[in-house]
Parts: C-alpha cells; structure tokens; sequence
C-alpha cells in the first residue's frame, strides 16, 4: 500500500516528493521571515522584556541581605517570641560573628535594605560594627555576646528591631508590595496598616488615577470640539489652525510648564485679569497653582495635543455626505450628530483617550514643579526612592503596581470598546 | 606660535571633550557647575581633561554604572548622607590613605580632616572616598521693602503669621524646615541635630509648631522658584539655598536680606566613583578640588562657603574678592559667627531617618 502511494505522488523534476520540497521552501521562507525579525525581537527582548522582568524580579527580591546575614537569620527563625522578649543568644553571636568577619561592602549594602524596615539600623550596625571590630582587634571575643552587643548599643535590647529584622528574614518577600499600599508588617509578620503619619501611598494612587480620568475627560472635551472644527475647515484655514495646535506641542515641556506657572500664581495673569475685572477682591486670590487644581490645568494644556491630534485624523476621513444624508432622512442635527457621526469617531477618541491616560498616569515633571503640597503622583515617589532612599525594590514595586493598572485598564478598555476600534488616522 | 602648534591648540579646544583620559565630573548643573568650572577646572594643570556632566543629586545614577560595571563617571559630587551611604555600600572607592598623603595642606600644615575640624565638624569615618568642597545652606530670605515696618530676624518671625502677616515660600522637602520650626520653639539652633538623635516626640514638636503656618505657605519645589516667589510679592518670606539669594543680589540687583539664624547649612562632598576609568587622573584633580584656595577661588563665582576653615581667611584677606569688586563675606553662610547661630545637618541621623519623615512631611503637605 505504501509503495504504491509514494510511487502515486508528485514528484518535482528532480525526482523528490513534491510535498516534501514544497515543504522545504516553505522552511526556508519561515527561517528568513524569522531571521528579518530577529533583530527586533532581539531588540524587544533586550529593552523591554528584561527590564520589565528585572523590575518584577526586584520588587520581590530579597537575596542580598540573606547572603550577608544567613546564620543570623536561620537562628533568628529559632526564636520563640511567645517565650522570650528577645532573641537567644545564638542570634546574638551569629550576627556577631557575620558583622566581624562579612565582607564591608556588602554589610553596607545590606544596611541600606535594613533601614527601609526601620529607621535608625543604619546608625546601629555601624555603632555596633566598630565595637565588633575593636574587640577582633584586641582579640577578646565576649563570653556573652548578647551582653557584649547591647552594651555596645542598647537598641539591641529593643525587641523593635528585632521585630523588624522579621522582614528580611526570607529570600523572597512581598513587603515592597505591602510597603507600597501603606501596609507594613507587625511583630508576627501579619499584614497591618502603616503608622497613621506615614500613609501616603494609597492616597497617591488615587490621586493618580482621578487626576489622569479627569485630565482624560477635560483633553476629550475641549479636544474634540477642536479636532472638529480643524477636519472641517477649508485647508488653507485649517492649516494655521494646525500650527497652534503643533506649536505648543513641538515648545519644551519645562517652558510650557513654567509658562504655567506665571499664568496662574496669585499675583500672575489670571488673578490679575479677575482682580481688575472686578470678579475677585484683592485678598480673595484664588489659589490655581502649587496645588492639586495646577496640576490638572497644565497637564490637560499640555496632554490635549494628543487626543486632538488622533481624533482629527479620524474625523477627516468621514465623508460630510454622511451628516447630510441622515438630516435628509430626517434626523435633526442633533441626532445625525449623535446616531452618525459620532460613533465614526469612536476609533479617534479611543486613541487619544488611551494614548492622555498612559501619559498622565505616570507623569512626573509638571505635577513635580506646579505639583506644591497636594498635587504630586506616583511617578514623584519613584523617583524619590530611586534617586534618595535607594530603596529599589519599593519602586520596583510601585512601578508594577502601576504596570498592572495600566494593563487592567487595557482590559476594561478591550472589553469595552474592543481594542480594534483604535486608529491613529 | 607655529602654525601647526595654533593648529593643535585648536583642535584640542574642539575635540576636547572626546578626549579619551578625561576625567568626567557628575554635577548638580547650572551656576554651582560653572563656578566649579572655573575655580577647580580652570585653575587645574590640564583644564581640558575636566569634564562636567550634569546630573539630578541622589545615588541612583551612580549606583546603576557600578551594578552594570558601565561607569563613565569618574567624581560624584554629592551631599554628605550620599557620601556615607556610598562609601558604605562600596560606589565609591574608600581612598582615606590617599587622601592624607596627597591632599593639600592647609597654611599651617593642617591636614584636610583638621581643617574641616577647625570648623567645629567632626570629620565623619564614612567620608573615607570624598573630598570636602563647599558649605552651603537653606537660609531664609525676604525683600525689606515689603516690610515698611519692623523687619524679621528670627525663626520665631518667620513661624508667626500674625506679627507678620503674609505666605511663606518653603521646600516640598523635610530636612531644612522642620530644624527650623525646632529653633522656632526655642532650641539652641547648634543643639537642634542632637535634640532630633536624642528626645522623643521631638519631631512631633517640629511638625506642630509647623502647624502654625502651614494654611499660609506656598510650596516650591525647583531651586529658582523661591526667588521669583518673593520677587512676584506671592509671598513675603521663603526658605531658599543662599547661593541663589546671593546670585540675585550681587548679579540682578536686589536687595535681599538674610536671617542667618536657624540657617541649616549641608555640604557637598567630591568623591570617587569605585571603578572609575580615570582613577589617578580623578584623584589628583579631586587634591586640587579641596585646597583651601580653589575652595576659596569658587566663593568668586558662588555664595557658597569653603569647607575647609582655612579658606575663609584667604576670602578675607583679599576683599573685595567677588566679581565687579564687591565684598563676599556679606553673603557667606559659614563665617564664625553665623556658625555659631546655623544647623549643622547631621547626614548620619538624616540617613537613618529621611525615608520616614519624608513621607510623613508629604502627608501633613497633603492634609
């Protein structure tokens, strides 16, 4: 049967089966198709995948720490807490031990990462460090190392720090992401809220959000109107329009923001032209700039660029024939505007809605400088800990807990519009 | 001069800056680097293998080339809790016995750490990898024509809206005001950094006595905006770096007056980035950067104070030492006696507990 199959098939001039050649070219043509992409998959991998992947990787990393003080840390997990109020002497000669003979460089880096679960291990491991080193020195190790570590600093007979070292004890911890929700650890390592003083991040978060949705709104509403009037107008008049449209957009951001700035302070433009028109008495100046109310106006300003500039490419491409026919078929403009022409825009709208909020979510610049005491978003706590506290892995953290929200957005947005009803033009 | 010498000369102004050896300075921009330029790099033996480079303070940068092992800068100029933090965790190389045998000595042959003592600091262990540059300090300052009346010169003045009413200009950031508020309150302003270290509830004293202001402050949050803030009449006082003060009053022409008590002055360190390509070259320039006269040389071109004491003398000695001939010591934050009224940050305690109080500081903003 099978002989008579093979013999059955085409074969090419050469005489191989014509499936198996087709089937040959066609494996080529893949590995070519494959190797024109490669350098951009490469490329994507390199700038996006493995950084994404190392900010994951970070906000839950633990490892150096463990590396410095693992002794410490194994006979800390010993510790009955029920039965003493501080650890047993065990841990006190292991971290002892760990900070007379680890590696300088990396205690350093460790203690940085203590700090984050307390203020004030800093200062108590150097303290304690140089008394260690005194002792190698001398060669008089203690009999008593508990007695020895708190005399060096009476910290170690706060069971506060000994608490909070429960943190750091594993390889892997999801603290960053409780630390980035206000949330912290107590003495049994159960989830509780941050001090009352120091809850800023929720609240940071929703500012976020709502400062993004309401700039998306505002940029759709004064955009749209925009967009309209430029996709209708005749080119000549349309394309000066264009240019105050891409003038602000082309300008520096910091000197459309310090424009800003002189445009709303209390003694700047606006209030001066309320004040003389009789609108605002002198000492009633309204306060429209270092303050949450500033950080949306210039953000909308300087965001309503894209939504109109989408929407206007959508909107040119609707034939006005449209409109007409329905007003001819009896729509009032109203209707005709609603019912036709308004759901052609839909990709537009999507586009710029979508292109504002992923830009206002994580903007820093304009909220850092007119931002003043209330109006600063997750992107200044970022870079706070990056640049300040070192504290990577809380912005590891914050950064993809931002990823994520983008990315729910995503979804909401795909379930409810359908993400093939984008179009830039 | 031959032709081909001028030929030379001028391409090596041109291609300066692609000079592979020269030794790349990581800075904080604007007037502070051209007056780094020309009091370190200018009087240098080699002015062209300096190069600076701008960057936003912190160690992040610095912390990313050393992981990476990409690093591209050689000196860091920081603040002293980046110095200690970075020295620590090994960013910065420790080079404590280089520095006392190559460092410039004072006129007395003081070495640089008894130089820095004789200002009443206690040269910290953990400045092993840097050099001293400049003192610098939130000052508060105000226009006196906007006070027809009585002036202030004190913190209590600046907390008390009501003998003089009107918004005050402060930092979106902890570490200058909330020292201030404790001088407020009384405190001895050189006892403030231990009463933070060592009484309790000291910090919620700080944040209620700045409760008295806080419905009449405007928030600032970029280095410029203080000055256009009581230029603009937005406020009547503001808590500024009296480099920019100075800035103002000896090149725009204004008039500002400072209240030098409760000034909380911070330093600035140079320190050497662990790995850096141009090791040697790094550490001679950073010898040169720290003698008393380069750091006097800079009080020229900067209201910002030498950190070694014995630059001050030289400032003296010399007046008018800015430009145009005008006096500087009027505008010099650490001379001895407006030492003995300042904080002197303690970058130890603000490491251990920044972090914390900036969050809280941002809370109470935002309440």
């Amino acid at each position: 049967m099978e002989d008579c199959i093979s013999t059955s098939a085409l074969l090419t001039t050469d005489g191989v089966p014509l499936k198996q050649s087709l089937k040959k070219a066609e494996r080529k043509n893949k590995l070519r198709a494959f190797l024109l992409v490669f350098p951009l998959l490469l490329f994507i991998i390199v700038t996006f995948v493995m950084p994404i992947g190392d900010m994951l990787f970070r906000s839950v990393d633990d490892s150096q720490i463990n590396g410095v003080f693992s002794n410490t840390f194994n006979e800390y997990k010993k510790w009955d807490k029920e039965k003493d109020v501080l650890p047993p002497e065990e841990v006190y000669k292991a971290l002892f031990e760990e900070l007379a003979y680890g590696e300088k460089i990396q205690i350093g880096r460790a203690l940085t990462r203590m700090n984050y679960s307390k203020s004030g291990w800093k200062s108590l491991i150097k303290t304690t460090s140089r008394e260690i080193k005194k002792a190698v020195k001398k060669d008089e190790l203690p009999n008593n190392y508990k007695e020895f570590l708190i005399s060096a600093n009476d910290k170690w007979a706060d069971p506060t720090f000994w608490y909070a070292m429960g943190q750091m004890v594993n390889n892997t911890t999801p603290i960053y992401y409780w630390n980035a929700l206000d949330r912290t650890y107590d003495q049994d390592q159960n989830v509780v809220m941050q001090d009352e003083k120091r809850r800023i991040y929720i609240k940071t978060w929703i500012k976020t959000l709502k400062i993004s949705v309401y700039v998306t709104i505002f940029c759709l509403i004064l955009g749209f109107p925009v967009a309209h009037l430029l996709a209708n107008l005749p080119l000549r008049y349309s394309n000066l329009l264009m240019i105050f449209v891409l003038l602000p957009f082309w300008t520096s951001l910091l000197v459309r923001t310090t424009a800003w700035i002189v445009m709303l302070q209390q003694n700047g433009v606006i209030n001066g032209i309320l004040v003389w028109l009789g609108i605002l008495s002198d000492d009633g100046r309204l306060q429209l700039v270092y303050n949450e109310t500033g950080t949306l106006i210039a953000m909308t300003q300087i965001l309503l660029p894209f939504m109109i500039l989408p929407l206007y490419s959508v909107m040119r491409v609707i034939p006005k024939s449209h409109m007409r026919a329905a007003q001819n078929l009896g729509a009032k403009p109203a209707t005709a505007f609603w019912r036709v022409y308004l759901p052609q825009t839909i990709p537009g709208m999507s586009a710029g809605g979508l292109l504002v909020f992923v830009l206002a979510i994580g903007y820093f610049i304009t909220p850092e400088l007119v931002g003043g005491k209330d109006g600063k978003l997750i992107g200044h706590w970022i870079a706070y800990h990056l640049k300040t506290t070192l504290n990577w892995g809380l912005c590891a953290a914050l950064g993809a807990i931002l990823l994520g929200v983008m990315l729910i957005f995503y979804w909401l947005y795909n379930k409810i519009v359908g993400i093939d009803n984008i179009k830039l033009g | 001069m031959s032709k081909f010498t001028k030929a030379f000369l001028f391409a090596s102004i041109i291609f300066a800056p692609f000079v592979a050896n020269a030794v790349t300075v990581a800075s904080w921009g604007g007037a502070y680097t051209e007056s780094q330029k020309k009091a370190y790099a200018d009087t240098y033996s080699d002015p062209s293998s300096i190069i600076f480079e701008n960057y936003n303070g912190g160690l992040g940068e610095t912390r990313a080339q050393v992981e990476s092992g990409n690093v591209t800068w050689d000196l860091v100029d920081v603040l002293p809790a980046d110095a200690i933090t970075g020295c620590d965790e090994g960013l910065f190389e420790d080079i404590s016995d280089e520095i006392a045998s190559m460092g410039v000595p004072g006129p007395n042959g003081e070495s640089i750490a008894e130089d820095m003592e004789n200002n009443g600091l206690n040269y910290h262990s953990g400045w092993d990898c840097c050099v001293p540059q400049i003192f610098w300090t939130y000052v508060v300052f105000y226009d006196p024509d906007a006070f027809p009346g009585e002036k202030p010169d004190s913190m209590a003045d600046f907390f008390d809206v009501e003998k003089f009413p009107g918004k005050r200009g402060i930092h979106t950031w902890a570490d200058g005001i909330i020292q201030k508020a404790l001088v407020a309150d009384g405190v001895e302003p050189n006892a403030v950094p231990t009463v933070f270290a060592n009484q309790t509830g000291a910090i919620d004293r700080a944040f209620e006595v700045m409760d008295k202001i806080k419905d009449h402050v405007v928030f600032w949050s970029a280095g410029s905006q203080p000055l256009e803030l009581v230029k603009s009449g937005e406020v009547i006082m503001a808590v500024a770096y009296n480099g920019r003060v100075g800035a103002a009053n000896l090149a725009e022409g204004e008039n500002f007056e400072y209240i030098w008590e409760g000034q909380v002055l911070d330093q600035e360190y140079l320190c050497l980035t662990t790995g850096a390509p141009n090791r040697d070259a790094a550490i001679d320039f950073m010898m040169h950067a720290s003698s008393p006269e380069s750091q006097a040389e800079q009080a020229k071109y900067i209201t910002y104070g030498p950190m070694r004491a014995s630059g001050i003398p030289i400032i003296e000695a010399n007046e008018p030492w800015g430009p145009g001939g005008v006096d500087i010591m009027p505008h010099m934050p650490n001379t001895p006696e407006r030492l003995k009224v300042s904080i002197v940050n303690d970058p130890q305690w603000w490491s251990d507990n920044g972090a914390e109080i900036s969050e809280r500081y941002s809370a109470w903003m935002g309440n």
